[in-house]
């Protein structure tokens, strides 16, 4: 049986600290959320909260039709602060 | 409500007919039958929207009717009757039942910290709020913010500010700066933001980031898993990155408004006092009588700890207000410069003189006070101790910085004699030990008895009669006592007294009121002396305190100057919100992932030559691990940016305090629905520990048309899936988790789910574990039909245990009954539990405990419920929808619409009994 997962509230909260980071790693070209995962270095499962949180509040967008493989891919909306 | 009540013999008129508890459908319903029949009704919700769990759904059963197009006109019709009084984001705390029939209800209106009147719903706040945190109204899949409107059908649609009380670490703070706030902004990355809430409360940013003895950090809820942030050096942080930008700090000078206070005293309590009064428009002038401003900060904290540039740095947010700051500059007599045209006076002179050693030999050649070393230092004329041995007597903070700048002046040594052990030293622990490293020695358990002379009348040495400790004192520090006979001479060339400070006030030569201690008298309170427009604040009036608490007095004194130039009463100027608890705060979370505290960042020599600043700076990537680690004790942080991006000024008012209030009411009805059961109390399943398992209420949001992502998507990799599970009846109709019960709707929520799937994602495939489907409702089993029919596959048969697989997917192990009952595994992308429901709980609470009955499974009873529907044992009170038992939304809006039938009846009964008031026809 795996490890239980990191508490959602923590995982939540560090949305700001991830920020930067996911936005780093979708300079150079949209991404999956399996792929940028793998660019940050953090688990899909906690790299869903960061970027639907940051869907949500306008850093990023989806971009339609786009699904590769069953995933869409995500793009930075320019949101700056 | 309470400011109605009558007070006479007289029945009080009733302040409303109804009190309905719970605005969900039920609620709702129960409240707009009264209120069309004409009575006055009381609608308390707790969450910050009516409209209940129906809202959050995506569709309705049978109909696939979309829920938020049904709900809203209902919620919109129910906030505006004429006769309902909507009160939301509130609870009812205890209902009791008088003698003639009536309740009293005690109802607390909490804070929302918005005006709701004047809120447009731009959601500016929530965008620019710094706290995330999971949101309970998409079933944790996403996050909301501190500031957060609801949802988007929220009705009112109004925000609401999610404040828990105070964070442990900014109520610490004496100077009543938010730390959280600006370890927030940090941590989003707001550097300027941070630095600009700090300067609100002082214009000393830079010196707290350094100099502070940081009570914040003593506080910190991290303290107690595995370290506490760095607080102060965060705020260092925000000011280092507020100098290296360049940028101004974002003070503009205020309109003139006529007025001018002097401030007597440019240490952090006059600097601050100066800085605020200047914010208000007041013309300010300080008075110092040093050569340079800055008092202790200038001429007493050694540059190691505390650079002068940074104060000057400091000190030019004060002058860029426009005060002036005028350096030798003795005021004799404040009260006289109302002579000179300032309307108030601020007297904060800090503690300059050091108390006498009181021993004989003081007078040697030799001795000098810890205050007056540290001063000529600072000033450029230090004592020359090179080679010399320095024995400094006292173990305060300012006794530890004189044996260090002594080391650094060249001393051949430095002992700190002290008659206490360590454990009892005033000074903070982190100053003895870094003093100990920089090659300073105690001599512990020892009193000065006399100083020793040679024959030229300099110091020789230092006679000390050798101490034993006690009980502990008043002060909760160990008693000391001499030992008899004992005597201990050390060596020394120096002594340096830094046993005491006090105020220095021989200036004023008596035209100032002293109290016996020698410190300035004036009121804690207020400030204000016996001489109404003369005030004194900070260590002057309290005895020497730190620099916090310094720039503290400052703003209560600035505070209180206002409101007495204003001619408004005196107040408390510090009025945040309670101190939240700790262990509250980590009872939210399951469990915390350590995570290792930043290193202190002290660069210590055992032979420190020179006055350079000793710590180091966090770096970026530090200063965001760091506040990174904040667990958002209080919720909001006090960031105050939500505040900054309101295009409403005044609209949020972070100040704002919870409203009690007592109503009297002819009747009663308890509409405070269900709970859902949580998951993870059936382990077998994995829900909260496979990613890809999830409830109904979590698939019904992602069908939403303000679902949490863009499309139904696993929420372990935000896969599109393929092949989703249902599994019935989890947590219902199950004696192990004792709950024998049928919810009643979980099959037919399922079916409905399976359409709108096969709607959303026509390529899945959806498959339902069920032991029995329950579709006996008008037209209920044919839409169990057309899901068939749609493609859905509907197998009967436990499933015994889930397990999940590298790539996410789950495998069930279930029993096919209608297959020849074999156990059978299958693979699929997404598992949905269709969770039950339970009782809430809530209900009971409402009453004197056991006042009203439960039945068996704890739901609210109804004693005749196939007779008198809605009726409970207690007559005038009354139950609506779920909290009865489980009912889908039609069942729970008969059943409110029988409450409220009873509702009516019940007063119509006992009219002429109570005294009315007056009703407004529907």
């Amino acid at each position: 049986m795996p490890a239980a997962n990191r508490d959602v509230r923590e995982v939540i909260r560090e949305e700001a600290v991830w920020r930067p980071r996911i936005l780093a790693a979708l300079a150079d070209g949209p991404k999956t959320v399996p792929q940028i995962a793998e660019a940050i270095g953090a688990p899909a499962h906690e790299t869903v909260f960061w970027v639907m949180g940051m869907r949500r509040y306008g850093w990023l967008a989806e971009i339609k039709g786009s699904e590769d493989d069953g995933y869409f891919r995500y793009e930075p909306t320019g949101r700056v602060s | 409500m309470t400011e109605t009540c009558a007070t006479s013999d007289a029945p009080a008129a009733l302040d409303y007919d109804v009190l309905v508890v719970g605005a969900g459908i039920g609620g709702m319903e129960s409240a707009l039958k009264l209120g069309d029949m004409g009575y006055k009704v009381l609608l308390v919700e707790k969450e910050a929207s009516v409209g209940g769990k129906m809202i959050l759904l995506s569709k309705v059963f049978p109909t696939l009717d979309c829920a938020s197009c049904i709900s809203t006109p209902k919620m919109a019709s129910t906030i505006h009757h004429a006769n309902i009084t909507p009160w939301t984001y509130s609870r009812v705390d205890q209902i009791k039942k008088a003698a003639d029939g009536t309740f009293t209800a005690t109802v607390i209106q909490q804070a929302r910290h918005v005006d709701i009147d004047a809120c447009t719903g731009c959601q500016k706040c929530e965008t620019a709020c710094t706290v995330a945190v999971p949101d309970q109204f998409n079933a944790d899949l996403v996050a909301r913010r501190a500031a957060h409107i609801t949802f988007p059908q929220a009705v009112p649609k109004k925000a609401v500010i999610d404040r828990a009380g105070t964070s442990p670490c900014s109520f610490a703070c004496p100077a009543g700066i938010s730390a959280h706030g600006y370890v927030s902004l940090i941590r989003s990355g707001l550097d300027e933001q941070a630095f600009r809430l700090v300067l609100e409360a002082t214009p000393l940013v830079g010196t707290l980031g350094r100099a502070c003895y940081a009570p914040c950090e003593g506080e910190c809820t991290r303290g107690s898993l595995e370290g506490t942030l760095p607080i102060r050096r965060l705020k260092r942080f925000a000011s280092d990155q507020h100098d290296k930008s360049g940028n101004d700090n974002g003070l503009e000078r205020p309109e003139p408004n006529g007025r001018r206070v002097a401030v007597v005293g440019s240490g952090p309590t006059g600097l601050t006092a100066a800085f605020q009064l200047a914010k208000l428009g007041y013309g300010v002038k300080v008075f110092e009588a040093a050569p340079v401003a800055g008092g202790f900060l200038r001429l007493g904290i050694p540059d190691y700890r505390l650079p002068g540039a940074v104060v000057e740095r400091d000190i030019e947010n004060v002058t860029g207000l426009g005060v002036e700051i005028a350096v030798n500059s003795t005021v004799g007599d404040p009260a006289a410069l109302k002579d000179e045209g300032f309307d108030a006076v601020l007297v904060a002179t800090g503690t300059h003189r050091d108390s006498s050693l009181g021993v004989p030999g003081e007078d040697r050649m030799g001795v000098v006070g810890a205050t007056a070393f540290l001063r000529k230092t600072k000033l450029g004329q230090p004592v020359d101790v090179a080679g010399r041995r320095v024995v400094v007597v006292g173990g305060g903070n300012v006794a530890m910085d004189a044996a260090r700048v002594a080391r650094r002046l060249g001393a051949a040594s430095v002992t700190v004699a002290y008659r206490r052990s360590r454990d009892e030293m005033p000074a903070h622990h982190v100053e003895s030990v870094d003093a100990e490293k920089e090659g300073v020695q105690f001599r512990l358990l020892v009193a000065p008895a006399e100083v020793l002379g040679d024959s030229a009348g300099a110091v020789a040495g230092l006679r000390c009669t050798e101490m034993r400790l006690g009980a502990p004192d008043a002060s909760g520090r160990k008693s000391v006592e001499p030992i008899p006979g004992s005597s201990v001479t050390i060596e020394a060339d120096l002594i340096i007294a830094a046993i005491g400070m006090a105020p220095d006030t021989s200036m004023f030569g008596g035209r100032v009121a002293v109290e016996k201690n020698g410190r300035l008298s004036a009121s804690r309170a207020t400030c204000q002396t016996a001489v109404e427009h003369v005030f004194a604040a900070g260590d002057a009036v309290n005895g020497p305190t730190d620099i916090t608490r310094a720039v503290g007095e400052g703003r209560k004194a600035a505070h209180q100057i206002d409101a007495w130039l204003n001619g408004r009463e005196f107040d408390n100027w510090d009025d945040r919100l309670p101190v939240v608890d700790k262990q509250a705060v980590l009872a939210r979370q399951k469990a915390f992932t350590l995570s290792a505290p930043t290193p202190d960042g002290m660069e210590l020599s055992p032979n420190p030559t020179d006055f350079h600043e000793i710590e180091a700076p966090l770096t970026e990537a530090e200063a965001r691990r760091a506040s990174g680690r904040c667990i958002d004790c209080a919720v909001c942080s006090e960031c105050n940016e939500c505040v900054n991006a309101c295009p409403v000024d005044g609209c949020i008012d972070l100040r704002s305090r919870d409203v009690t209030s007592e109503v009297r009411v002819g009747a009663v009805v308890v509409s405070t629905g269900f709970k859902l059961f949580p998951a993870d109390l059936k382990p077998q399943y994995g829900y909260g520990v496979y990613k890809n398992v999830i409830t109904a209420m979590q698939m019904d949001r992602l069908l939403a048309p303000t679902r949490p992502f863009n499309t139904v998507l696993r929420p372990g990799d935000g896969k599109i899936p393929d092949r989703i599970a249902y599994i019935l009846c989890t947590g219902s109709r199950d004696k192990q988790v004792d709950n024998p019960l049928c919810s009643r709707f979980c099959c037919m929520y399922s079916i409905k789910q399976n359409q709108l799937i096969m709607g959303a994602l026509p390529l899945a495939d959806v498959t339902v574990h069920y032991m029995d489907i329950r579709a006996p409702g008008k037209r209920y089993d044919e839409f169990y039909e057309q899901a068939k029919a749609m493609g859905a596959t509907y197998v009967k048969g436990r499933v015994a245990d889930v397990t999940e697989k590298p790539d996410g997917n789950l495998v069930l192990k279930y029993e096919d009954i209608e297959n020849g009952g074999a156990i059978t595994e299958a693979e699929y992308d997404l598992v949905v539990l269709a969770v039950g429901v339970q009782p809430n709980r809530d209900a009971e609470q409402l009453f004197s405990v056991g006042e009203l009955a439960l039945d068996e499974w704890h739901y609210v009873d109804e004693p005749e419920e196939d007779m008198n529907p809605g009726a409970t044992n207690i007559p005038g009170v009354y139950v609506a929808g779920a909290a009865s038992g489980a009912k889908d939304i039609a069942d729970s809006i008969v059943h409110a619409g029988a409450a409220a039938a009873q509702v009516a009846a019940h007063l119509e009964r006992t009219k002429t009994a109570l005294p009315q008031i007056e009703m407004v026809p529907a």
